[in-house]
């Protein structure tokens, strides 16, 4: 017997041939993922996904919706998750993308604003409440510099809400690549294609969303929201709206369902489905 | 790894970190004044992100209560520099806010009120050279004065080769409007009328009004021939007096 | 002092040959002379009061708050050193985003009591480092649907690093008072833990504060109240609104015999939102 501690457990070179010693010095994981030569393990595509966020201003607010699901590529994997979410007093970001990203952004915007609430609530020295711009700004600054390290979160966000201390509505886009702008109405996904001539129609302009009336607004989200059901084979009927107003804060349903639908021209296509022609 | 066998290398979908958001961005130097202007859409494929984005934006010292009282649409001093970028506006964006915080740390730093046009251009040329391998996707346009008070204007490649030239257009309609400004601006193939094409037009400064009309004719014809082009058009005026700004409709099909 | 020269307090990993650590017990004679901070616990949360000496005119009434949120469900007091509780607050404030982003909930005020007496206790065993000069009474009440039981939980935190519950507790300059209130009132029939309301709990805060700034007449204060209730504050922590602060204040000026007519003992009333 070889007493070789170096040896020991190792089958004898007599009956076996040669030890491999490339195997001892094979990369480990963490080898693996700094070295070049092998390929990175970062997002490259997204997995569980949710569909359009649509929003539009009008008068002194805004109205936002997004649908109740997520997928799992064409399966509808989970429903009842929520995408609309609540940050600060006057805020709603609403997420349309990657669930596990989205879940990740939750997580940090839930921490951004304790860390804005612990000395800060309205008794103390330092009254400065979270703005919808602030956390577009943190968020748009996360997107791009997350994309710019080649580790997308692969979301596209939508911000909205009210300045408190103006009553100024808000709201603005960004994405995985941290591309942003600021529009009277915005949709990201299938509602970019399907929503936002509908909402272009009542608001093209900021001066003319400042006229629309909260419930033209409502219409306008409710007709997005059926037109996107009725086309985008990954959305639900069950979605969240909320109205982040200046004068009432924050309205808040997730439980809406699509209605006053009609299917009538379906009885007429035929040559898909079961029924014989 | 392994090499040479057919199919040993995984297929790898790559993030593609840039996109493409259209418009476009020109810029005129006259005798003591430049300008700078470009269209507000903003899109990407074939949608129309919003209708009103801002690829332009004047950095300017601080006004003064007196200069605000004296010029009331003013938006800027005459030390301001007109900084303008077009292509990948996530990038645009950072460059801008870049150049912004270089702009002031110059000033405090160097106990000074502005910075150079010739210095701008430089640190611009740092900062997208230092991006060299993952480059800002814009094409980058500054107008501003220089020491003299000359019109001044810089463009850029999207890795920071750069040259002070007299006119300039960048971005989706650049191709369309370049040969146009060349021969209006630059005067290139005018020729002396019942010369036989053998002595050319002597180039020299076009006016304010002049060079203002040619930014809108420019960007009224873009806007009939280029997808991405339209919806708004933002003319940005340096001169001895100060920095302003024009809107225009552009039309939104 | 029989410790003084001895050699045994100057460092604190060295006992002395009677098993003392010096230096924790200096720290406690910090505790002794801070401002007297109190914790009460009622049906359905905990009331925190503070007494803060004016030391100076110049600074802004109302302003330099002392009590602070650990994290949404936790406030937190101290008397001593001052900027140790900062200190401490922050290293709270870490533990609760570190629990939260492991568990996926708010941590219980429990947990939190363990961390930091882990933490303050760390400060008495290394020769390079000084002991907290403060001792923290924190709580507050987790709510069922956050992952807690409703049930409102106080601590006090000592410089050694030990951590007991309490009903109610005092620390600070005026504790011996506090505390003796404390015991008087919790022996009595006023309080039953399941009826004892918050704004009860908010007035007697605030009468034992005063009577505990008795034997130190001469010095101007302020009041500083904050609670952390299921019915009031939805379960977060926050400071006493005006309406029911003030009320508070006259209720403890009329026990103590400061009420308003006799004004030979002029601004007591020192209010959070006088104008500066």
């Amino acid at each position: 017997m070889n007493h070789d501690p170096y040896s020991w457990g190792r089958p004898s070179d007599s009956m076996y041939g040669e030890y491999n010693r490339e195997i001892a010095n094979a990369p480990t994981s963490m080898e693996q993922h700094t070295s070049s030569s092998n390929f990175n393990e970062h997002t490259t595509r997204p997995i569980v996904t949710g569909t359009s966020v649509v929003a539009i201003k009008y008068k002194t607010g805004v109205v936002i919706a997004a649908d109740n699901l997520a997928s799992y590529g064409s399966l509808l994997r989970f429903q009842g998750v929520e995408r609309l979410h609540k940050v600060g007093k006057t805020t709603v970001v609403g997420i349309s993308g990657d669930i596990s990203d989205m879940q990740y952004l939750v997580k940090v915007l839930d921490q951004l604003s304790m860390d804005n609430n612990y000395d800060n609530d309205e008794y103390s020295d330092n009254v400065d409440e979270l703005q919808p711009s602030y956390i577009f700004e943190y968020l748009s600054n996360l997107m791009y510099h997350r994309r710019s390290k080649m580790n997308p979160l692969w979301n596209a966000l939508v911000v909205s809400g009210v300045d408190s201390k103006t009553g100024e509505p808000f709201l603005q886009y960004v994405n995985l690549l941290g591309v942003k702008y600021a529009s009277p109405s915005i949709a990201t996904g299938f509602g970019a294609h399907l929503a936002v001539p509908l909402l272009r129609r009542l608001a093209d302009s900021e001066e003319q969303a400042a006229e629309l009336t909260l419930e033209e607004a409502k219409k306008g989200i409710r007709d997005s929201m059926r037109v996107l059901f009725y086309r985008d084979t990954r959305s639900s009927k069950n979605y969240s709206l909320a109205i982040i107003d200046k004068d009432a804060g924050i309205t808040y349903d997730n439980n809406v369902d699509v209605e006053d639908m009609s299917w009538k021209f379906a009885k007429d296509i035929k040559g898909y489905g079961t029924q014989k022609v | 790894m392994m090499t040479g066998q057919h199919g040993s290398q995984p297929i790898q979908h790559q993030f593609n970190p840039y996109s493409d958001n259209g418009g476009t961005l020109l810029g005129i130097a006259g005798e003591d004044f430049a300008i700078l202007a470009s269209d507000t859409r903003q899109s990407v494929d074939y949608s129309i992100n919003t209708r009103l984005s801002h690829k332009i934006k004047a950095i300017s010292p601080s006004l003064t209560a007196e200069f605000k009282a004296q010029n009331p649409k003013m938006i800027g001093t005459k030390n301001s520099i007109l900084f303008g970028t077009n292509g990948f506006s996530a990038d645009g964006d950072a460059l801008t806010r870049q150049f912004e915080e270089n702009w002031k740390w110059y000033v405090h730093d160097q106990n000074k009120s502005a910075m150079s046009m010739q210095s701008a251009a430089r640190n611009v040329q740092h900062l997208l050279y230092g991006k060299r391998f993952f480059p800002y996707y814009v094409h980058t346009i500054i107008c501003g004065l220089d020491e003299e008070g000359k019109g001044c204007l810089y463009s850029f490649d999207p890795v920071g080769s750069y040259e002070r030239e007299q006119c300039r257009v960048g971005g989706a309609g650049a191709s369309l409007i370049m040969p146009f400004l060349d021969n209006q601006v630059n005067f290139k193939n005018q020729y002396i009328p019942g010369t036989n094409s053998t002595e050319r037009r002597k180039v020299d400064y076009l006016s304010l009004d002049e060079c203002l009309k040619l930014v809108k004719d420019a960007f009224t014809s873009v806007t009939e021939r280029h997808i991405t082009v339209g919806d708004g058009l933002e003319i940005f005026i340096i001169d001895k007096n100060g920095v302003r700004c024009e809107y225009h409709d552009l039309k939104k099909d | 002092m029989t410790s003084v020269g001895t050699g045994y307090d100057l460092s604190n990993s060295v006992f002395s040959p009677d098993g003392r650590n010096f230096q924790v017990e200096y720290a406690s004679k910090a505790v002794e002379n801070g401002s007297t901070t109190v914790g009460l616990k009622c049906k359905d949360g905990v009331v925190f009061g503070v007494e803060k000496i004016i030391t100076n005119k110049l600074l802004v009434p109302g302003k330099n708050r002392k009590i602070q949120t650990i994290e949404r469900h936790i406030g937190c007091c101290y008397s001593g050193l001052i900027p140790d509780g900062k200190h401490l607050v922050n290293r709270g404030r870490e533990e609760a985003i570190n629990f939260k982003n492991t568990y996926g909930k708010p941590i219980s005020v429990s947990a939190m009591s363990e961390r930091l007496s882990q933490y303050v206790q760390a400060y008495t065993l290394y020769n390079s480092v000084r002991p907290f000069g403060i001792s923290t009474i924190f709580g507050g009440v987790l709510k069922n649907e956050n992952g807690g039981n409703d049930k409102p939980e106080l601590f006090m935190l000592d410089p050694n690093g030990s951590c007991w519950g309490y009903k109610g507790i005092a620390t600070g300059k005026g504790r011996q008072t506090a505390k003796a209130e404390l015991e008087k009132l919790i022996t009595s029939e006023i309080y039953d833990l399941s009826a004892f309301t918050a704004r009860q709990a908010v007035q007697e805060v605030a009468r034992i504060l005063y009577l505990a700034h008795e034997d130190n007449k001469d010095k101007d204060f302020e009041l500083e109240l904050s609670w952390c209730s299921l019915s009031e504050t939805d379960g977060l922590h926050k400071f006493v609104p005006k309406d029911i602060y003030e009320e508070a204040i006259e209720h403890a000026k009329i026990e103590v015999g400061l009420a308003d007519s006799d004004d030979s003992d002029e601004d007591e009333d020192m209010e959070p939102e006088a104008e500066e």
